[in-house]
């Protein structure tokens, strides 16, 4: 009875929530929702499916360097490992490295946490963030903006794992299999990353985020950390590790995880041997506030949000207020990291009228934000100028 | 036109709200004790809803499907690798679970919206 009594408290509260919401932001709020899922832990983000679990992060919440983890998105291909459940004390968790390797290993949750602890700020963003923005669409997790938060994350380095093995010279590409459970005959969620990338002392097996151990969500009690790639490299619920010679060959290999070689036109389709892997991620920037559809009073307004590249820094973000005629140069938050995000902010001084707002971010390797988004038949790295329209009264 | 769609969206929300408030009251009164997080969706009525409801929610809820906008080819490729994976689809069925999703899950239709998780947000009330 009590937890019933809670549920119907929790959902009273949400109704109620909606109505206060106004007074607490000065910013418009999305459509109010026509329900609310209760999920411990995770906090007001947007259900792209609850079985297997996918949230999205709303982007009003990139307002800090770092995603509270209650707030960072959730991508799973496949059901969560149903063994695990946040206590080690009774469980048979390991993780085996074998393969092109001297001496194949097996290691304990505890022998693992003896290894020397490394940390990497990174931002990580699901290959399909901002699938539902192109045009035509394509099929997939109908992501908005949302699928990308930044975190703290700690472990003992990849390469200490694997130099434990020893890895032979034949050892070209590093395998991760997690303990996410399988449905029907689904190829199973297994990919690989070249073993120059799986030895780069940023590369973890990270037990720790934002300095607590990870969620179940988040890949308890263990998951790879691939720091400006892809989301989908860094494998949660990690249990195998496999050097093997050539790339790993399955379902998440090819076709999916491709971009290809040469930009085509919207709504065609592209050969597999026109195809590469995804890698790294690319320049982009979201504009957190204000928000699309937002009535704002003329006045001093903040365009902010957050930045990022991938492998790459960003070098500069710019706003414009004009739909695109004019830029000016947003100022950049102080917090920066390899692999992190930066926050940046643009002050505004609007006048009534309606507008589009743009930001376009510039990375170290001279990349800018495309007008247009690259279509690909499966909409990966969309990174389109970002665009929010507002009203100012 | 757009005004139109606009406010169809607006009574299809009104009316998913009455529905979820309504199985929500249904379900805090007559489901056992324990906190349940059974929170899916169902797929909508028509010829091929049942038989969609038992080839595609065994792995995967309906929001999945509710969330595509895709053409009739998207669909068939989609069906395809779906049975390829596991789905049980009748081979008589095929066509017309294809039509079914073609027809309510187009690019045309509108916007699917999704929800949110509860949490601390509730306590905005305060």
């Amino acid at each position: 009875m009590r937890s019933r009594r809670n549920f119907l408290k929790q959902m009273s509260g949400a109704a109620l929530a909606i109505g206060a919401a106004p007074s607490v932001f000065t910013w418009a709020l999305p459509q109010p929702q026509s329900d609310s899922i209760d999920m411990p832990g995770e906090d007001g983000l947007i259900v792209r499916s609850f079985r297997f679990v996918d949230l999205e992060t709303p982007v009003e919440y990139f307002n800090t360097w770092l995603t509270p983890v209650s707030h960072f998105f959730v991508r799973n291909h496949m059901h969560e490992p149903s063994e695990l459940n946040g206590n080690l004390a009774n469980n048979d968790w390991r993780l085996t490295v074998d393969g092109e390797v001297d001496k194949p290993l097996t290691l304990t949750f505890s022998e693992l946490s003896k290894l020397e602890t490394h940390t990497v700020v990174n931002t990580l963003e699901c290959a399909g963030n901002g699938r539902s923005l192109h045009r035509p669409q394509v099929p997939g997790i109908q992501w908005g903006k949302g699928a990308v938060g930044t975190a703290r994350f700690s472990g003992p380095r990849l390469q200490d794992v694997l130099q434990r093995a020893g890895i032979k010279p034949t050892g070209k590409h590093v395998m991760f299999r997690g303990l996410d459970e399988v449905p029907g005959k689904v190829p199973p969620f297994i990919r690989s990353i070249p073993i120059e990338k799986a030895l780069d002392s940023d590369t973890l097996v990270a037990t720790h985020m934002n300095g607590a151990p990870l969620t179940k969500h988040h890949g308890f009690p263990a998951r790879a950390l691939v720091p400006g790639w892809i989301g989908a490299a860094s494998c949660k619920w990690l249990t195998k590790i496999k050097i093997l010679d050539s790339e790993f060959v399955g379902n998440f290999m090819s076709p999916g995880y491709r971009f290809p070689n040469q930009p085509g036109k919207p709504g065609e389709a592209v050969k597999p041997e026109d195809t590469h892997p995804l890698t790294v991620l690319n320049v982009k920037s979201v504009i957190s506030g204000p928000l699309d559809g937002a009535s704002l009073k003329a006045g001093k307004v903040a365009v902010q949000g957050a930045a990022w590249a991938g492998e790459s820094n960003i070098v500069q973000v710019e706003v414009s207020t004009d739909g695109g005629l004019r830029w000016n140069r947003a100022s950049l938050g102080r917090d920066q990291a390899r692999y992190a995000w930066r926050l940046w902010a643009y002050e505004w001084k609007a006048s009534s009228g309606d507008y589009i707002i743009l930001s376009r971010a510039t990375d170290s390797e001279g990349r800018t934000q495309p007008a247009n988004p690259l279509w690909n038949p499966s909409g990966y790295l969309y990174n389109a100028v970002d665009q929010v329209k507002i009203h100012v009264a | 036109m757009s005004h139109e769609r606009k406010s169809n969206s607006k009574r299809a929300r009104a009316y998913c709200f009455s529905v979820t408030t309504l199985a929500v009251i249904i379900w805090a009164v007559s489901a056992p004790s324990e906190l349940s997080q059974k929170a899916v969706a169902d797929l909508p009525a028509g010829p091929m809803q049942a038989k969609a409801t038992t080839a595609c929610l065994e792995c995967h809820e309906a929001r999945i499907i509710l969330q595509q906008r895709l053409s009739k080819a998207a669909w068939t490729k989609e069906v395809d690798k779906m049975v390829k994976w596991g789905a049980v689809v009748d081979a008589n069925d095929r066509d017309a679970l294809i039509d079914y999703l073609s027809l309510n899950f187009s690019p045309d239709q509108p916007e699917y919206a999704p929800p949110r998780t509860s949490g601390e947000r509730t306590s905005w009330k305060k």
